[in-house]
């Protein structure tokens, strides 16, 4: 069985990468190439892995690559119909209206991915001595585009997977369907005994026959993960690691938004699954979305612009419209040099754009204007172009834009902006992995301090030189004062940055102030507080530290 | 470190707008201050919050009775204090993170 399912395996590889070449579609070819042999490196890793963590990678490196594969052979086969297609047929739309507009591309981008989990303290848990781990990731589709992001280690003290990473997609449409699957697989050996007593072990291996027959059918059924058929593209290591799809979604447009958002996840696997999690049913992420017509320049000219209101100065300048504004320079080179405009023309929803008509009568022909409403103003730019064609080529990037924002609709209100995700580091030592929440122990009577110096922690110090301002506040020593007779009202004595520790108060020790108006202040302190001053006759050395209510 | 009493300083301050309390005839702000250039600084039990500016006038150099007037002027009903504290340092480095 497993000889056929080789042969099938490589005729597939040939099938594949013939019809890449006759396409000759060189890019997608290389995409494919490029995933065969990353998919015969894995196997290999896989074949040779000793340790269980290593396994979970090499698998997981396996899942991406065999989708990507199909992905790319699924775009490749709708690209050969589409050619053969267009040979053989007529097409019936040749003599009919121009080509439809199309909207312009986008990056899209998904970040601060968090799934939460909800525990419950049934039996399961408490039968099991042992903490029962799962590895995790995520798989990200958008058109034949697949991403991954890092795998990580799940137990009952996390209260939610956090994800790191940032995941991007380059060539995006408004219409875009961005495809989120979970996986998870069991760090343990699947069906392992070794950590059960042995009464259960008895007891599990007299019923192993039903319960194992389950368990096999739900791997088969999500075996290799996203759909692949396993004839096609088969896991060839039966004993390592399976992932299972646990739960997916499909973010469109109408969830992108400059902020936080919560989605349902569909749950893709009941409690039998040797993988599942208890999913609390909730994607939480950030989905961010520029398109091309907001961040690059969609037309650029000479123009004469006469400002709002007057009639006779005109002012030729270099017009650049990018995203919702239309750029007026002096010059070309201040669009490149970071220079301010002389005018913005706002272009949205709401703009007016008309062309011609409105100075023929002044002699000026292969006009437009643009108009705003502004609250109760409507204010109206008329700009001048060299040439009909001119005129044309701006009317028609106006057009275009407007088109583009009514598709992208509310990613064009504003630029989200987008990080570009650094290059992902190799994955680290799998050490388990607290949530932020099991960090912050936070004391009702706590200074901001605390909170800062607990995230900067967690984020990584910088090594820094303090500034030497700060040199102010290390020459105090650390003891209060205990005769002192008057507390000052923000109190904790920190001398120094400390690791972080419950903050003293120290006006519960002293006498409460006493707020009666005197002129005079308080006594001086005793002097035995201060050593370095104590049988020196240094003159001009101050030796008190007087303090006033005020 | 660098620092060198009497010198100019440049350092990260925070305003504090505090509105004095009527207690009798009088205006208090509810607090003590401690300290003044001519003061030991050795004695302070205290580290947070040392006073730059109140109501525009420079504490940077006043004795501790100077101080103690320009808080208590009876025709002023509210005080504008720049506060500099070791934590606004770490303030600033938090926001530069993220």
């Amino acid at each position: 069985m497993q000889d056929r399912l080789h042969i099938l395996e490589d005729l597939n590889m040939l099938y594949i990468r013939q019809m890449a070449l006759s396409l000759e579609d060189t890019e997608l070819q290389r995409k494919l190439d490029h995933e065969i042999r990353m998919r015969e490196g894995a196997c290999k890793l896989l074949a040779a892995c000793s340790q269980r963590e290593q396994a979970l990678e090499a698998t997981k490196s396996l899942l991406v690559c065999n989708s990507r594969i199909l992905s790319y052979m699924g775009e490749l086969q709708r690209r050969k119909e589409a050619q053969v297609l267009g040979k053989t047929g007529r097409r019936p739309s040749d003599s009919g209206p121009p080509a439809e507009r199309s909207p312009c591309r986008g990056r899209v981008c998904i970040s601060d991915l968090r799934i939460p989990l909800m525990w419950k303290d049934t039996e399961y848990f408490k039968n099991k001595g042992d903490l029962h781990r799962w590895a995790v990731f995520l798989l990200l589709q958008l058109g034949e585009h697949i991403q991954d992001t890092e795998m990580i280690l799940v137990d009952r003290t996390l209260t939610d997977i956090s994800f790191q990473s940032n995941v991007l997609f380059a060539e995006a449409g408004p219409d875009f369907e961005l495809r989120l699957e979970l996986y998870g697989a069991c760090v343990e050996e699947e069906g392992a005994l070794t950590g059960a007593p042995k009464r259960l072990a008895t007891k599990l291996s007299s019923s192993l026959g039903r319960s194992s027959g389950r368990r096999v059918r739900a791997s088969l059924d999500s075996a290799g993960g996203s759909g692949s058929s396993p004839i096609l593209l088969p896991t060839p290591a039966v004993g390592g690691p399976r992932y299972h799809l646990l739960a997916h979604t499909t973010l469109t447009l109408a969830a992108v938004q400059d902020g936080f958002r919560t989605h349902d996840l569909t749950l893709a696997s009941h409690e039998e699954n040797p993988a599942w999690l208890p999913l609390y049913g909730s994607v939480c992420c950030r989905l961010a979305a520029q398109p091309l017509c907001m961040t690059q320049p969609t037309a650029s000219g000479t123009l004469r612009v006469q400002p709002a209101g007057e009639m006779q100065n005109w002012a030729q300048v270099h017009g650049v419209l990018k995203g919702t504004n239309l750029f007026c320079y002096r010059r070309p080179e201040d669009a490149d040099t970071g220079e301010e405009p002389l005018l913005t023309i706002a272009i949205n929803k709401e703009t007016r754009v008309r062309a011609g008509e409105l100075d023929q009568a002044l002699g000026r022909p292969f006009t437009l204007s643009i108009s705003n409403q502004y609250g109760d103003d409507e204010v109206t730019h008329t700009l001048q172009t060299e040439s009909r064609e001119a005129l044309q080529s701006w009317m028609e990037a106006l057009w275009q834009l407007f088109f583009d924002m009514s598709q992208w609709k509310q990613c064009c209100d504003e630029i989200m902006k987008i990080e570009t995700p650094a290059s992902r580091k190799p994955p680290q030592a799998l050490a388990k992995q607290g949530s932020l929440y099991h960090e912050m122990a936070i004391e009702p009577l706590d200074d901001i301090a605390a909170v800062t110096d607990i995230l900067t922690q967690r984020e990584g110090t910088r090594l820094e030189t303090p500034p030497p301002w700060l040199a102010m506040f290390t020459d105090q020593p650390a003891l209060p004062n205990p005769c002192s007779p008057a507390s000052v009202a923000p109190a904790p004595a920190w001398t120094h940055p400390l690791p972080w520790g419950r903050p003293r108060t120290f006006s519960l020790d002293a006498v409460p102030p006493d707020h009666s108006p005197r002129a005079r202040s308080v006594a001086p302190l005793p002097p035995q507080r201060s050593p370095r001053t104590r049988g020196l006759c240094s003159k001009g050395q101050p030796r008190t530290w007087l303090q006033s209510p005020v | 470190m660098s620092y060198i009493p009497g010198q100019p300083v440049t350092a990260v301050v925070q305003r504090v707008e505090i509105h004095k309390l009527r207690q009798g005839e009088n205006l208090i702000l509810g607090f003590s201050i401690g300290g003044g250039i001519d003061q030991d600084p050795s004695q302070n039990p205290f580290s947070e919050d040392k006073t730059d500016k109140v109501n525009g006038w420079d504490m940077t150099m006043v004795t501790h009775d100077q101080a103690r007037k320009r808080l208590t002027k009876r025709s002023e009903e509210v005080v504008r204090l720049l506060v500099t504290r070791q934590s606004l340092q770490k303030a600033v480095q938090q926001s530069m993170l993220s």
